[in-house]
């Protein structure tokens, strides 16, 4: 959804309510892919069956969830997917779709449209079949997904690229931007790899480093920040469904827990996907238990940019994406400042112009002497504590 | 019309658009349509008008209960009802009941 006054309006409004405007739910981790820098377990370990996703759908129509994501995995390996789809049209959601479209038909794109499906994210990581391919490890992959998203824009929905930028497509991020104008529809690059929802980091292996991200973060196509101050609002993302946050908000640093979560295959509630801060299990609690009695999400959704150690007095924090949950798997401390959100935000404020800019976690360190390097706390990264419970 | 005849004329012919997303927000109905991603906010008045249309009652029935609850007059009320059917209407927000059952394929 774009940004709007009147939608800059009702985020804020149901933030200061604390109200779930927008939950992203994932039928499955399931996949037809197998991405390389994909942080999900694609076994299946008891996903909740049709009658628990629809109770969970049930649960967020009556909580005053409007903005709903279905995501994965691939969503379309659901065999109830058409079903679970039509319940949430009745229930009225705004509905999106995240997905690598390999089985979207013309025939499934019309149903798309009928049930009146508005967004399809798609990942796209180059307009070189050899790199779109060689990620996916689907042959054939990407002139699937080009074919289905052209089926799904001559049915009208609005359909975004995604392309999650890696070592492998690094140099490829321009055909991504070329496609996407050829067909006439909007794109996201996204520079986030995040480890593995087991704690594995062979995923983070793919990050670009970050001397190698200038030619990305130069882009005025990519970054419009450059050169001028920017506004402090959360990125779009391809993983993350959080809502951007318009300025004269409460002190909160994104919309997790506030008015955003994230709900697993296995029924977990998290603030959000990149939150791994478990508050609850919708198999188990009624969903309005966990959103407005978790102490954990009442702890996360309590917390306030004034509270962070580094970030709160941090100089150059309007350059700075920093996301809480990469702080969490990334720092340890989801109050802390983590190292690569500290040197993406000097490389913004350099392009923007800033002379030597420093992060106030840099400087801390500079003056203590202490070490600049990546520590992982691979002990706080698991995101879902999975529990064999085969229902289906 | 007359509000009495307005009684005996059913609404039937324009319900809410069944691949419309909608919720009360805060009281506030939000609306936003699939097809050009507009967010529409109602009014309390509109609001409460739309939820009616949601439980399949007349246009002379709606303004009833919106005289009723706002405590104005039948007239006004059924005036207003009308002129936010028509506009709801005019933003295809609103469809004919026979298309609305045809609407949804699965």
């Amino acid at each position: 959804m774009s940004r709007t006054p009147m939608m800059d309006k009702l985020v804020l409004r149901t933030t200061d309510r604390h109200l779930p405007f927008s939950v992203h739910l994932d039928l499955t981790y399931r996949c037809n892919e197998r991405c390389v820098h994909c942080y999900l377990d694609h076994e299946d370990y008891g996903e909740m069956n049709t009658a628990e996703m629809k109770s969970v759908l049930d649960q967020l129509a009556a909580a005053g969830t409007l903005f709903l994501t279905l995501s994965g995995g691939e969503i379309f390996l659901r065999q109830d997917f058409f079903d679970l789809l039509e319940h949430a049209r009745k229930l009225h959601f705004d509905i999106s779709l995240k997905t690598n479209a390999l089985l979207i038909t013309p025939a499934r794109a019309q149903r798309l449209k009928s049930l009146g499906v508005r967004k399809i994210q798609v990942s796209i990581y180059s307009g070189d079949p050899a790199i779109h391919d060689g990620i996916t490890l689907v042959p054939g992959s990407l002139e699937r997904s080009l074919e289905a998203i052209r089926y799904v824009k001559s049915q009208g929905m609005v359909v975004t690229l995604a392309c999650p930028l890696m070592k492998q497509n690094l140099g490829a991020f321009r055909s991504v931007i070329a496609l996407a104008e050829e067909m006439n529809v909007p794109y996201v690059m996204d520079m986030t790899i995040t480890p593995m929802i087991d704690g594995n980091h062979k995923t983070v292996d793919h990050r670009v480093a970050l001397s190698d991200l200038l030619p990305v973060l130069s882009d005025a196509k990519l970054n419009p920040k450059i050169g001028i101050a920017p506004t402090l609002s959360a990125g779009d993302s391809a993983v993350s469904s959080g809502m951007p946050l318009p300025e004269g908000g409460d002190d909160i640093c994104c919309s997790a827990g506030h008015n955003t979560c994230y709900i697993s295959p296995y029924g977990e509630v998290f603030p959000c996907v990149q939150l791994p801060v478990g508050t609850g299990n919708v198999r188990t609690q009624k969903f309005e238990d966990i959103w407005y009695h978790s102490p954990e999400m009442e702890r996360i959704s309590s917390i306030r940019e004034a509270q962070l150690a580094h970030c709160g007095t941090c100089s150059i924090r309007p350059y700075c994406e920093r996301c809480p949950g990469l702080a969490l798997m990334e720092g340890g401390d989801i109050m802390g400042a983590y190292q690569r959100a500290c040197e993406l935000a000097e490389m913004n404020a350099r392009l923007a112009g800033v002379p030597n800019p420093i992060s106030a976690m840099h400087a801390h360190r500079a003056s203590t002497g202490a070490s600049n390097a990546q520590v992982f706390h691979p002990a706080q990264t698991k995101l879902v504590a999975i529990a064999p419970l085969r229902t289906n | 019309m007359s509000f009495d005849a307005a009684r005996t004329v059913k609404s039937e012919a324009l319900l809410p658009n069944p691949l419309l997303a909608w919720r009360e927000i805060d009281g506030a109905i939000v609306i936003i349509s699939p097809e050009d991603s507009v967010v529409h906010e109602l009014n309390p008045t509109a609001s409460f008008i739309w939820k009616q249309l949601n439980s399949n009652h007349s246009t002379g029935e709606i303004a009833q209960q919106l005289a009723d609850e706002f405590e104005v007059s039948r007239e006004t009320a059924l005036a207003d009802t009308k002129e936010l059917l028509e506009s709801l209407a005019g933003m295809r927000l609103l469809c004919a009941a026979d298309r609305r059952k045809g609407s949804v394929h699965v």
